[in-house]
């Protein structure tokens, strides 16, 4: 009788969490194709690393050990789950044959004991430590899968603990339930009565247990379930290569997301595999600079969006993803600093959605006036500047010599300038710099003078794919017709467009960014820096050159070999902070930040104390740090330092 | 309903302008052109009727070093086709809306349309702007400096701007000749996917009956100017600048 | 030989440009003749009242009783035919635009527009005239029976003259009925802001770059006590709205205190401002135009200057 019922809640169970569990991952059946099946070693390997080692979660650590806690105990306490259920639908099952009585036992009683206190932990963190990545999550939610998931526990020691009073001796493999017995034998317990708890308390476990089940698929908690798919499907191409848009599967599709059917299964894949744990909003420097961008809402709502759509939950079907679900301003307020991807615990991929949705409003040709300008002016002359290509090398006019004209004569390294360090005034100093440099190390370079575009880096992540693919295929031509050994840039965005975005249009070329020339000139004694100068010094990575292209190093290495003092800002490396310029936001009205992210980072180096110099290996970083100084009105504590100003007045 | 928009490149002004040896012409050598900023707006105009009246718009240029790329620009952004009139550049001793308005008139003429939009001016219209001078030559009538255009059955009603923001309405006959000064919304975006869609197609000649005029170019020369009987310069740092402003507004009893 | 004179009105009132353009023929010399289009003959006679011309050339017609540019360019041809002067002086105006080609080509005369100074030369004219947004200046020979368009502002307006002109009524073909029909006028809508009594105006220019810059900018103007302005680029972004547009088509402003920010000059800006009292500029381009009419001048960059000043100020 008992069987029968157990194996009609059982099953009927699992059909409604199958039915739950399908009606959210249908619509992942429907969506675009992605290729993300290739190299399946090297993403099972990196998937189990990231599962096992718990790489990312850890980085957070009382959200990491309380996350490890809980997830191994429910690896272990599975084995219980398995022992109630085996037994209840096939009598006679027991997993006592390979020691279901002895060490699994003990193993049961130990991570019962760790689950609980995981969830104390977890509990602790969500309602007292209260940490501001939560913002916008679902408390109820986690409230509801912290009690069950107790629950589920409790009642699994308590059905221990009923049974060791049943058979009224202690279990020498289960402390935790045998001492638990002696409480409940405390507060009157009987074999008799232990009797009828053992039965309550196991159908108890086993209906919380299926209650659980049913829960999951409507819940974050689904990440139990797809973040293992999630880390496996994760992308394996350069992180500096952005997926290119939908191919068009007939003349009439554009090509563009317009509605949830338009991204491909990942991009869903990953909207349900969001745990809401808003590590990426506590990274974001738009969230942080009070921007209507948290990559977690992002996804959140996403998600929401496609469920509603659906029809799984309640709301407008039909509501619009762009302008409905996620507003203009928040896609705009994106700086693809990529900190959140580098964060995320199961590899959600936020920027490539961005900019998937940004595509589709430039197609529409829904752009702020200012990023319009900028943008009109890459179309008629090739730079945001709008100055005329002619005057791309004008910087050249104040040299001591005349730079090769690499397009003319075969080089060793080719310089290519970038339009900020060719066009801005400020900037130009520093490229007149690096110029004197090279030429005073003897360096063999050459630059394309008007033969240079902009790489088109940030063009792509403004959303515009055509007019990248213009911008680049105009320098790949140009450069097919130039002889050189390697590339060498100042800028780390034409970096990243060289070294990573140009190999999907077949462009493969050695790339270097001037930090990495310069410390190898000094270690080849083709440059000699004083060393007796040193300055204390913090130093910022830009985000196109560290966190997408692993380029944190050379910079160091470099103010090391200058006798420097680097002090790092708590921020540094991996977590580096960006400055608000990239992704074309350099272009857009920053109306929409509160505090610029350019003048929170400026602050957290002030934090330091003793730091003269902020250091920095970006021309936009210069500009932006340049103002940022000048807007808090700390010219006097703190001064805006290129690497190549570093170098220039240490070999003077 | 057939409009005519006409596209014309002009050096951009961002830079410091410098001038050919013989001071007749500025040196292109270092300067950029763009199109026409006006002339966009004739464009977006343009487009914008197309939208509300289902009018279908040419786009046409003197043949130029940047012509076919802008024509494309404009093929991008909604014209429906788009010529270039071919000139020998040998032939022309000067490329002043004056000299090359037949060509234009011309082109119209073949062309035939009801509306003509053109830019209200450029930036070395010396001698004269061309929406007048193609009513000239057309004999249509013509209004310039203005800031909104509505189409119906052989008419348009546009506002002409005076002075002072002062603008009045008129109902006009078709064909006219509109020298435009703002569109009714701003220009749009257009995808970089639609250029590079447009790539490789070619920008057709259209052959017309007609010769550049005379101006009065032989008889003018070009100069920078002359800056020293202007302003009295402060010079120094940023804090020098508005030191020494602040010192002048005292001095003038602007301040205390 | 006269010189003729196109004398634009609105509302009863004679335009500035137009009483400038009477001035400038009496300082070349010889006969003047103002050409006058109105309604009605009284209309003509109001508007001539203290005109410094020797004759006024009348078209009274309802047809010409608001400004139309077909009817006023046959008006013109007309006159220039009837009187066949050595100079026809338009002013650069929206009529002077619409005008001064057509009837180039029409009479057969050369054309020069844009001109800032106007002097006798042979038989002929030396016009002086600003291009490329005033970054250059075009010195050309007008021969006789030349028109000329002037800017407005490029000479004084002299005293208006105590007795009346002879008045000479011109019959015009105006054309076919109505080609170009006058629907209504249109005011400006101040938005509650009238520049043209502001004693004190900063104004910004194009370099401001996007709105973030213009809470500065608006400080820098509330510490001076003055109204904040912007030219054309300004206004077509959206950054501030048009009653506080400077300039040709925004508002003519003749303040106390000019101060400008990243304006270089163009002469359609200068044009509603040159007659400000004391003009500052700042400006990162040493050859802006506008430091040829400012009264002082520093090149630099306005996003430093402004906060020192600011901070100066308060």
């Amino acid at each position: 009788m008992q069987t029968m019922l157990l194996w009609l809640v059982t099953v009927g169970a699992l059909a409604v969490f199958a039915r739950r569990f399908w009606l959210r991952l249908a619509p992942l059946s429907r969506a675009r194709a992605a290729n993300r099946t290739d190299q399946p070693m090297e993403r099972l390997t990196g998937a189990l690393a990231d599962i096992g080692l718990h790489r990312r979660l850890l980085r957070f650590t009382w959200s990491g050990v309380l996350h490890f806690m809980i997830f191994t105990s429910f690896l272990v306490l599975s084995t219980a789950i398995l022992q109630a259920f085996g037994s209840g639908l096939f009598p006679g099952f027991s997993l006592a044959v390979i020691g279901g009585d002895t060490w699994i036992a003990l193993l049961q009683d130990i991570f019962a004991l760790l689950m609980l206190i995981g969830l104390a932990m977890a509990a602790w963190q969500r309602f007292v430590r209260k940490p501001a990545r939560f913002v916008g999550s679902k408390t109820g939610d986690a409230t509801l899968i912290y009690l069950l998931a107790g629950g589920i526990v409790l009642t699994m020691l308590l059905e221990f603990a009923t049974a060791i009073v049943m058979s009224g001796a202690p279990h020498a493999w289960r402390p935790v339930s045998t001492v638990l017995s002696h409480l409940l034998i405390g507060t009157g317990m009987t074999a008799q009565s232990a009797s009828t708890a053992h039965l309550v308390f196991f159908w108890l476990h086993i209906l919380i247990i299926l209650t659980f089940l049913i829960y999951i698929p409507g819940s974050k908690h689904r990440h139990m379930m797809l973040a293992a798919f999630n880390l496996y499907f994760r992308p394996l191409t350069p992180k500096g290569q952005l997926p290119p848009p939908p191919t068009k599967l007939a003349e009439a599709d554009t090509g563009t997301v317009e509605t949830y059917q338009d991204f491909t299964w990942k991009d869903l894949l990953d909207t349900l595999s969001c745990t809401e744990c808003g590590r990426c909003q506590s990274v974001c420097p738009a969230y942080a600079a009070g921007a209507p961008l948290s990559p977690k809402s992002l996804i959140m709502d996403l998600r929401d969006g496609l469920l509603t759509h659906e029809g799984v939950i309640d709301g407008d079907a039909h509501l619009p993803i762009i302008g409905g679900a996620i507003s203009q301003e928040t896609l705009w307020s994106c700086t693809t600093c990529r900190a959140c991807m580098e964060v995320c615990p199961v590899h959600i991929e936020h920027v490539p959605k961005i900019v998937q949705l940004r595509r589709t409003m430039v197609e529409d040709g829904a752009l702020e006036p200012m990023l319009q300008t900028a943008m009109t002016n890459f179309q008629s002359q090739g730079n945001s500047f709008g100055k005329p290509a002619k005057q791309r090398a004008r910087w050249t006019k104040d040299l001591s010599f005349k730079p090769k004209d690499a397009r003319n004569e075969p080089v060793d390294i080719l310089w290519f300038v970038g339009d900020f360090a060719s066009f801005d005034t400020r900037a130009q100093e520093l490229t007149r710099m690096v110029a004197e440099l090279l030429h005073k190390a003897g360096v063999d370079f050459g630059i394309l003078y008007d033969g240079e575009r902009n790489s088109g880096n940030d063009v792509r992540r403004v959303g515009d794919e055509g007019l990248f693919e213009l911008l680049a295929q105009q320098n790949i031509d140009t450069l097919a017709g130039c002889t050189f050994n390697r590339i060498m840039t100042t800028d780390p965005h034409s970096l990243n467009a060289l070294k990573s975005e140009y190999p999907a249009l077949g462009a493969n070329y050695d790339v270097m960014h001037y930090a990495q020339l310069l410390l190898d000139l000094i270690k080849a004694g083709k440059l000699t820096p004083r060393t007796d100068a040193g300055l204390t010094v913090t130093y910022h990575d830009p985000c196109y050159l560290g966190r997408y292209n692993g380029g944190f190093d050379a910079p160091r290495d470099l103010m090391a070999a200058l006798g420097h003092t680097l002090k790092e800002m708590p921020r540094n490396r991996e977590n580096s902070f960006c400055c608000g310029a990239g992704g074309g936001r350099i272009w857009m009205d920053d109306v929409v930040f509160k505090e610029r992210p350019s003048e929170n980072r400026i602050k957290e180096a002030l934090e330091l104390g003793e730091i003269t110099h902020f250091v920095v290996s970006c021309p936009k970083d210069v500009v932006m740090y340049t103002a940022a100084i000048q807007n808090l009105g700390v010219g006097d504590r703190l001064a805006v330092r290129d690497l190549a100003e570093l170098v220039t007045l240490s070999v003077a | 309903m057939k409009i005519v928009v006409i596209q014309r490149l002009e050096p951009v002004l961002t830079e410091e302008l410098e001038l050919s040896d013989d001071g007749r012409d500025i040196d292109r050598e270092w300067i950029g052109f763009a199109l026409n900023q006006f002339d966009d707006q004739a464009l977006e105009q343009a487009v914008l009727l197309k939208e509300s009246n289902g009018a279908t718009v040419t786009a046409i240029a003197i043949e130029d070093e940047g012509s076919d790329k802008m024509l494309k620009n404009a093929l991008a952004r909604g014209a429906d086709a788009a010529f270039q009139i071919p000139l020998d550049a040998d032939d022309v001793e000067s490329r002043s809306s004056r000299a090359l308005a037949p060509l234009y008139a011309a082109a119209i003429r073949t062309l035939a349309p009801d509306l003509v939009l053109v830019g209200i001016l450029s930036n070395s219209d010396l001698y004269g702007e061309l929406a007048p001078y193609l009513g000239a030559h057309t004999g249509w009538p013509q209004i310039s400096a203005v800031t909104e255009v509505r189409l119906a059955a052989g008419k348009a009603t546009v506002r002409q701007e005076y002075a002072g923001g002062r603008a009045a309405r008129f109902e006009v006959d078709t064909p006219v000749i509109i020298g435009l000064q703002t569109a009714m919304q701003p220009p749009r975006y257009v995808a970089g996917s639609k250029l590079r869609d447009l790539l490789k197609v070619q920008i057709p000649e259209l052959e017309v009956d007609g010769a550049p005029s005379a101006d009065m170019s032989h008889g003018t020369t070009l100069a920078l100017p002359d800056q020293s009987a202007g302003a009295v310069m402060f010079d120094g740092d940023a804090d020098d600048i508005a030191t020494s402003i602040h010192n002048l507004l005292k001095e003038k009893g602007f301040v205390q | 030989m006269t010189i003729l004179v196109l004398i634009e009105h609105y509302q009863g009132g004679v335009a500035d440009g137009s009483l400038e353009l009477l001035t400038l023929a009496r300082t070349l010399g010889g006969p003047v003749t103002a050409l006058v289009l109105a309604g009605s003959m009284a209309d003509v006679a109001t508007l001539a009242a203290g005109l410094d011309a020797d004759t006024v050339l009348a078209v009274a017609a309802p047809a010409v009783a608001r400004y139309a540019s077909s009817v006023y360019l046959r008006s013109l041809n007309a006159a220039i035919a009837a009187c066949d002067p050595e100079l026809v002086l338009l002013s650069y105006s929206t009529a002077g635009i619409d005008l001064a080609a057509g009837a180039s080509v029409a009479t057969g005369r050369e054309m020069v527009a844009y001109v800032t100074s106007l002097t006798r030369h042979g038989a002929g004219f030396a016009a002086c005239s600003q291009v490329y947004g005033g970054k250059l200046l075009a010195t050309s020979t007008l021969p006789a029976q030349g028109i000329a368009v002037v800017m407005p502002g490029a000479v004084k307006a002299g005293p208006r003259s105590t007795g009346d002109a002879p008045v000479q009524t011109l019959t015009v073909d105006l054309g076919p009925d109505g080609c170009i029909r006058h629907l209504e006028t249109l005011v400006p809508e101040s938005g509650g802001i009238d520049l043209t009594k502001a004693a004190r105006i900063v104004c910004v220019g194009r370099a401001l770059g996007n709105t973030d810059k213009l809470p500065m900018a608006e400080a820098l103007a509330k510490l001076l006590g003055a109204e904040i302005a912007g030219s054309r680029p300004v206004i077509d972004a959206g950054w501030l709205p048009k009653p506080r547009q400077i300039g040709k088509s925004g508002t003519k402003v003749k303040p106390k205190l000019y101060l400008m920010a990243g304006v270089s000059g163009a002469p359609e800006h200068l044009e509603g401002m040159g007659e400000s009292e004391l003009i500052i500029a700042l400006n990162s381009d040493p050859r802006a135009p506008i430091f040829g009419k400012a009264h002082y001048g520093a090149v630099c960059d306005m996003f430093e200057v402004m906060p020192t000043l600011i901070q100066k100020l308060s």
